[in-house]
């Protein structure tokens, strides 16, 4: 009874301690954060981080992801400590990691807080443009230690981003309705990286000029500002209903000029919400949709 | 037998349930540890870095001691509206208090209040005035000559309840949206490990709630009779009121401060009590005390465990539970009263 006293009243100084420290280092939020030399276990609780651990060839060292991390499907084989906003902390701790990486958009403050007083470093990400997702692609490559792998990544994502503005840039900038999720109606605002997707595949975004990264909109002013191309990201793939693009509820819209014209498509939300090696080719599809002449 | 060896038993008898449920818990999560791991940590036989300490001493062991004060609370404080209302159905949740109470909690989040244990305070001092607000509002939307309706009180804590709702949506709309997703997850309840610090801290403030409602005890049992009876028999009734009316909303905001709103556990748990014990007050506080805790802790250790790895939130299970339970009671027991 008194060693488990004793242990008890240890506990906390024991787990503030932590693991052998290698450096301490700050992460996309500034917080210092300290980072085992070589981190071997590493609990990844945002599905564009395991898809760029997986693009560096890092996957070695993912000890833990969670269940939406579905990509690439050797993902899937990697143990789950559950959703992003309800992980279990038990499962975490249970998998021993030298490091969890999470992200300020999508896990909870709490959780974070919980595994800081658990002694487990948390490494938070947060990408709204898309040269932070080459700096995440860099951070994580000096986190799995594979910084030889960095460079081909990020030129390659580079050289095809560049392609797309070269493609584009001798046509008229249309206006763009990007649909994040249909009811309500949310939409990427100025601090989404979808925003500046739209801008770098050729279009305006209607929604860009909201502060916010995912207001929640009106659809009679989504209505007057005439979008010429309407993108409704398709969740149907997560297995939920009400996520589901309906293209028939917008078709009903027939004074809006992206109905007249026809152009309302459905797009792959992976593909743009993930800020990893995926993105040249949402990017891709997205300068397809916006302007199919300058891909003939 | 006499009302003391009743309580004595039936706390012995309560204990002991909580120390056996308390020890499965121990036992069971998503971890997967082998009970000898676990043995091994509880005996301080084990690495205080290995996997079995921090899992049994880290995570389950508060989590453990969270569901058992937060039941306690949740119960008694059930216990203290029942009696102050006379109304067999009051109880924080369905009364809108734990609304106020977590729209106290969202508004000192937003202040900037953190989780450190003197900022803590600061939080269940905000969750203390809303869950006081909220009670304030329930209890003047309700009030008419005679005393209170069991169904307009009712229908006043919905209506409380909504409109705190509302209002924390909009404070985090307006603050913070992309807060909503966690807070929505929050305002489901939650049960979390705390640091010793605030675990000591939020026991301690329950128990000066339970204790302000124990000590009133008999005079509920007093109250029960009607106010007139009551003051006829030497009750300051109004001050009494008064005491019930802070300690259950102390119990209220500090639950919520500490571990979020939780629904239903100050319904089921007094009730199942009464139909053991009576109605006398004397018995019912401190069981409850005991009881809530066995409760809520099962309800968590089946919330961590159902869905593994993931997991649900408690409240979810309460309400579960609390829902069907309380259409039960609608439709058999106060029928006709209502």
């Amino acid at each position: 009874m008194r060693r488990t006293v004793a242990a008890l009243l240890a506990l906390p100084a024991v787990l503030a301690a932590g693991p052998v420290l290698g450096a301490t280092v700050r992460d996309m939020l500034g917080r210092e954060v300290a980072v085992p030399a070589a981190p071997a276990r590493i609990v990844s609780l945002v599905p564009s981080v395991t898809e760029v651990i997986f693009a560096l060839g890092g996957q070695a060292r993912l000890a833990g992801v969670t269940d939406f991390c579905d990509y690439p499907p050797a993902a899937r084989a990697v143990p789950s400590v559950g959703g992003m906003v309800n992980p279990s902390l038990e499962t975490i701790v249970a998998l021993e990691p030298d490091l969890v990486v999470a992200t300020s958009e999508g896990n909870r403050e709490e959780t974070l807080q919980q595994l800081r007083r658990l002694g487990v470093p948390v490494y938070v990400v947060r990408v709204q443009r898309v040269t932070e997702t080459l700096d995440l692609i860099r951070r994580v490559g000096e986190l799995v230690d594979r910084r030889e792998a960095v460079a081909p990544l990020a030129a390659a994502l580079e050289r095809r981003i560049a392609a797309v503005r070269e493609a584009v840039r001798p046509y008229p900038t249309p206006r763009v309705l990007y649909v994040l999720w249909p009811d309500p109606l949310i939409v990427p605002g100025g601090q989404s990286i979808i925003t500046e997707l739209i801008t770098l595949a050729g279009g305006r975004s209607i929604t860009a000029e909201h502060g916010e990264a995912y207001p929640r909109f009106s659809l009679e002013v989504a209505v007057a500002r005439a979008p010429e191309v309407i993108l409704l990201a398709d969740h149907a793939g997560s297995g939920s209903a009400a996520g589901r693009a309906s293209p028939e509820k917008w078709r009903t819209l027939t004074s809006v000029p992206a109905i007249k014209a026809g152009r309302l498509h459905s797009v792959d939300p992976t593909l743009l919400h993930r800020y990893g090696p995926r993105l040249a080719d949402g990017l891709e599809s997205l300068a397809r949709m916006i302007h199919p002449e300058a891909f003939r | 037998m006499s009302p003391e060896r009743r309580l004595a038993s039936a706390l012995v008898a309560l204990a002991a349930v909580l120390v056996a449920v308390a020890g499965l818990a121990l036992f069971v999560g998503s971890a997967g540890l082998s009970p000898v791991a676990v043995a091994r940590a509880l005996a301080g036989r084990a690495d205080a870095e290995s996997v079995e300490s921090v899992v049994t001493l880290g995570l389950r062991l508060p989590r453990i001691l969270v569901a058992a004060v937060a039941g306690g609370a949740l119960a008694v404080a059930g216990v203290a509206f029942q009696g102050l209302t006379r109304n067999p159905l009051a109880e924080p949740s369905v009364l809108g208090i734990s609304s106020g109470a977590a729209f106290g909690v969202v508004l000192a989040q937003i202040v900037g209040l953190g989780i450190s244990p003197l900022e803590a305070l600061g939080v269940t001092a905000f969750a203390f005035g809303g869950a006081l607000l909220a009670a304030a509002a329930v209890y003047l939307v309700a009030r008419v000559p005679g005393g209170l309706s069991i169904q307009t009180l009712l229908l006043a804590g919905v209506i409380v309840g909504i409109f705190f709702g509302s209002a924390i949506t909009v404070l985090i709309s307006i603050v913070d949206f992309n807060r909503l997703g966690g807070v929505v997850h929050w305002l489901l309840g939650n049960l979390a490990p705390l640091p010793p610090a605030s675990l000591a801290l939020f026991a301690v403030l329950a128990g000066v709630g339970v204790l302000v409602v124990l000590r009133h005890a008999r005079e509920l049992n007093l109250l029960a009779l009607g106010e007139e009876s009551a003051v006829q028999l030497g009750v300051d009734a109004e001050r009494l009121k008064r005491r019930i009316f802070l300690g259950a909303a102390l119990l209220t905001g500090a639950v919520v401060a500490f571990a979020g709103p939780i629904g239903f556990v100050g319904l089921i748990v007094p009730h199942a009590l009464r139909g053991r014990l009576g109605q006398d007050h004397r018995l019912l506080v401190p069981t409850a005390a005991l009881a809530g805790g066995v409760f809520l802790l099962a309800a968590d250790t089946v919330a961590r465990n159902v869905v593994a790895p993931a997991e649900l939130s408690v409240g979810v299970i309460t309400a579960f539970c609390g829902a069907p339970f309380f259409v039960y009671l609608l439709r058999t027991r106060y029928r006709p009263t209502l």
